[in-house]
């Protein structure tokens, strides 16, 4: 009698260990609603995580059968999300600017506590530095970092350095994307300040060697944005920064009617991306509401994080999100824009998914209900009353963050 | 009729004149930001009640940097708005003076060795001060004598943060490993020397990471701080040596004890008796004698199995350094804020826990024109609201407290300038 609890214990213990090495899976995303706009799914299920992929998506499985459960229940399951438009190239180079300088900021101070898996540095580094990109940004971070890379060979130095035409060079800007295949995934024009149309001829030669996307803020030329949009990009180029009104820029609505200009929905129609590429100087409601009223909707929800924005209006790429929500976009469309099509755009199609067999990038959302403000560049103001917030997020299989400690046992 | 022309087009173009169009008599706007309406918790002068902040008017900025930092102008019930450039909405919140994190690495870089100093464990201060209430960053030890210059260089000055040091007596700085090891790098008097020099930014000094039961190190930083009039930090490192012989033989009042609350039995003695759980009788006699005893949350310091006996008890910390780098920003810690959140969670009171973040840490390391909200205190302000709902807060071996209360940082300003504000709860400014 005395030796029969002992016992007991020991087969528990025993039963315990042995339950515990045979289960199905590590990790099961229990009572969520599930938003996986590749596989058309929007609705309450469980997702399950074997090896660092995605297992199973099913309605109601059994808890028993993971070794760690995360409970999200009132809560949103998406496919990590992918910025396209970072910069993270930071570094102590003095007069750098976003390759290897201080407004560079360091991708996991951002990333997986805004929901981000994947993150585009937006033109950082030219063929020259690109080495130096992937020993000192991608080696080290936990985040996954892609490049667009800049069709000027120096980089995003700033200054003349842009503007140095004799510096984009097609051939080698290609080659280099070419011989790092794994990391760069397109090519980026930016803040190019003179009427001339060299520069996009460049970037779309390299495009087309490497057949590759290119990204394009479109400067201070002035020149018009409808010719760059038939004339010279391709379907499936992006065109950033959509929502500015700069002087300098050529809106997409425009400035006297309001209206959002006639060939903007007909260029979209004709396969150019629209990235939003919020910034620091990027965004203005003048130029979102319309458009989006008038039923044009950005293809992407780029953040254009760096130090001149992480602490304005812009903050990260929830807050990027939610500014859309407040402006009538759904939470389906806005997930969307983040997480499947940036994976199509860049043609990374095993990202921004939950298909079974798909690597396990998996976000755990809230929708808080309350009184919000959101700012443009402008400082003009949209009142908002929910606003997305990080629960958790995963990456390859592998819990990163976990804001309130839901999942069990909890990870370290 | 072209006279209603004339005061409708002064009604439009001078800023302000918006007072007039509403009958109002307008008046002369003497301040740069009033934060109307918050409940003001400015523990140094014993503020916890509804009150509103003025601060004076910012000058002009050269390059887009402040030439001189405006001060905090009036703290009175009901400051006309009228009066001031911009206004804060702070109804429902907390406001505090500038939080101040005593304990950071920011020595951020791409340097070979690539730890603490000059190296990518560190962080960014500006990407992670702001969002969360915080303006003065203490680096706890990055930087060593040889290479303040470069910390100087890239990342004081750079800085939107004030970032402030406390000189590693490792002359390499925290480079981790075999360096933090040498002795013979840990010089007195050329840390002491440098310190002086730099008293602008350096406020004391730093042990940390020491592995061996050899109290020569502690006696450096010590004889550091004496020669230089400043307060030292000691990490204690792997020796397992005698808490109460450190506290009392060799520790002032006025120096800090990091990592606190961490529970590492057999490598480094804990706060608490590991079988009683009560907190050792010489530990509360340290802190009643003015040692400091501080958070250093971290990545590997901060444990229930110390934090939760320890606050039942009422021994409450007195700084909340947050040990903020690399490891510690996704971790249990995550940010200032969630060190809060983590200490309401173990029931510490609101002003209490300001405090810890405010006018005592400004006091340990002497600079008491921060951290308070005195007129002609530099006026460094935060807004934090508090939310209500089911949270979850871990420690760093995966242990899990439950709290119905999380702080949200709403809006803060650093040198009379508003550098974030997550709901736009400030007016657009009106043009000087």
């Amino acid at each position: 009698m005395k030796k029969f609890p002992i016992l007991v214990v020991v087969l528990l213990f025993l039963a315990t260990f042995t339950n515990a090495q045979s289960k199905l899976y590590n990790t099961l995303i229990k009572g969520g609603r599930v938003i996986d706009a590749k596989n058309n799914i929007n609705a309450l299920m469980d997702v399950a995580i074997k090896d660092g992929k995605i297992a199973k998506v099913a309605q109601n499985i059994d808890a028993a059968q993971a070794e760690q459960v995360v409970n999200a229940k009132g809560m949103y399951v998406t496919p990590g999300l992918i910025d396209v438009h970072a910069h993270v190239f930071w570094g102590t180079q003095p007069n750098s600017y976003l390759s290897n300088g201080d407004v560079g900021v360091t991708a996991d101070g951002f990333s997986f506590r805004s929901g981000v898996t994947t993150m585009v540095d937006c033109g950082g580094p030219g063929y020259k530095s690109f080495d130096t990109f992937k020993k000192n940004i991608i080696d080290k971070s936990q985040t996954r970092i892609l490049a667009f890379l800049n069709i000027v060979g120096e980089g995003m130095r700033g200054g003349d350095y842009e503007q140095d035409v004799s510096d984009m060079d097609v051939n080698l800007a290609a080659k280099a994307a070419l011989d790092n295949k794994e990391h760069v995934v397109g090519f980026k024009l930016a803040h190019f300040t003179n009427p001339d149309w060299t520069p996009v001829e460049r970037i779309v030669a390299a495009g087309k060697l490497a057949n590759m996307p290119v990204i394009i803020d479109f400067g201070g030329g002035k020149l018009p944005i409808e010719d760059l949009f038939f004339k010279y990009l391709r379907p499936g180029d992006i065109y950033t920064h959509v929502f500015t009104e700069l002087e300098r820029r050529d809106p997409i609505v425009d400035l006297q009617t309001r209206q959002l200009r006639p060939f903007v929905i007909p260029a979209q129609k004709r396969g150019i991306i629209f990235d939003v590429g919020f910034g620091g100087g990027s965004f203005n409601f003048n130029q979102a509401i319309p458009a989006i009223k008038a039923g044009f909707l950005p293809d992407l929800m780029g953040t254009d994080l760096h130090t001149g924005s992480m602490n304005g209006s812009m903050k990260d790429q929830l807050n990027v999100l939610s500014i859309h929500l407040a402006m009538g976009m759904n939470l389906q469309s806005v997930i969307e824009r983040s997480t499947w099509r940036p994976a199509q755009a860049i043609k990374r199609t095993e990202l921004g998914h939950l298909s079974e067999g798909a690597i396990a990038d998996i976000v755990v959302l809230s929708l808080r209900q309350g009184k919000f403000g959101f700012r443009d560049i402008a400082m003009n103001r949209q009142e908002g009353t929910q606003k997305l917030e990080c629960e958790m997020t995963i990456k390859g299989g592998k819990i990163m963050y976990d804001l309130n400690a839901i999942a069990s046992p909890i990870a370290k | 009729m072209s006279r209603l022309f004339f005061l409708c087009f002064l009604a439009l173009s001078v800023p302000g004149f918006d007072a007039y169009s509403q009958g109002v008599v307008s008046k002369k706007r003497i301040y740069g930001i009033v934060i109307k309406g918050g409940h003001v918790i400015d523990p140094k002068n014993n503020i916890n009640e509804v009150m509103d902040i003025a601060t004076e008017i910012a000058p002009p900025s050269i390059k887009g940097q402040p030439v001189a930092e405006p001060k905090i102008a009036l703290v009175a019930k009901n400051i006309d708005t009228a009066l001031a450039l911009q206004v804060v909405n702070a109804k429902g919140m907390y406001v505090s003076p500038g939080l101040i994190d005593i304990h950071t690495h920011v020595f951020y870089g791409h340097s070979k060795s690539d730890y603490l100093s000059n190296g990518s464990v560190a962080v960014i201060p500006d990407s992670y001060t702001f969002r969360t209430g915080v303006t003065t960053v203490v680096d706890a030890g990055g930087a060593g004598w040889k290479s303040f210059q470069t910390f100087k260089k890239n990342i004081i000055d750079i800085s939107a943060t004030r970032v402030l040091s406390m000189l590693n007596i490792v002359g390499e700085g925290m480079r981790g490993g075999e360096y933090e090891q040498n002795i013979g790098d840990m010089d007195s008097e050329k840390t002491a020397a440098a310190a002086l020099e730099n008293k602008e930014y350096v406020v004391g000094f730093k042990l940390a990471h020491f592995g061996k039961a050899d109290w020569t190190p502690v006696e450096r930083l010590t004889k550091a701080g004496k020669i230089a009039d400043m307060p030292v930090m000691v990490d204690f490192g792997s020796g397992n040596q005698s808490l109460e012989e450190l506290f009392f033989k060799y520790l002032r009042p006025g120096d800090i004890y990091t990592h606190s609350f961490c529970y590492v039995p057999g490598v480094r003695e804990p706060i608490i008796d590991t079988e009683t759980k009560l907190v050792k009788p010489f530990v509360r006699k340290a802190q009643q004698n003015g040692l400091i005893f501080d958070i250093g949350f971290g990545s590997g310091s901060f444990d229930y199995r110390t934090a939760i006996p320890a606050m039942k008890q009422g021994f409450y910390p007195n700084t909340l350094g947050t040990d903020l780098h690399a490891s510690s920003i996704n971790g249990a810690m995550k940010d200032q804020m969630n060190v809060f959140s983590v200490f309401l969670a173990l029931r510490m009171d609101i002003p209490s826990i300001i405090k810890a973040a405010t006018w005592t840490p400004a006091l340990t390391i002497k600079r008491p024109e921060l951290g308070n909200l005195s007129k002609g205190a530099v006026a460094d302000i935060t807004v934090i609201s508090m939310r209500e709902g089911d949270f979850g807060f871990k420690d760093i071996v995966g242990n899990r407290q439950e709290g119905k209360r999380r702080f949200e940082c709403q809006l803060t300003i650093k040198g009379g300038r508003v550098v974030y504000d997550l709901n736009a709860i400030s007016s657009k400014p009106h043009l000087q």
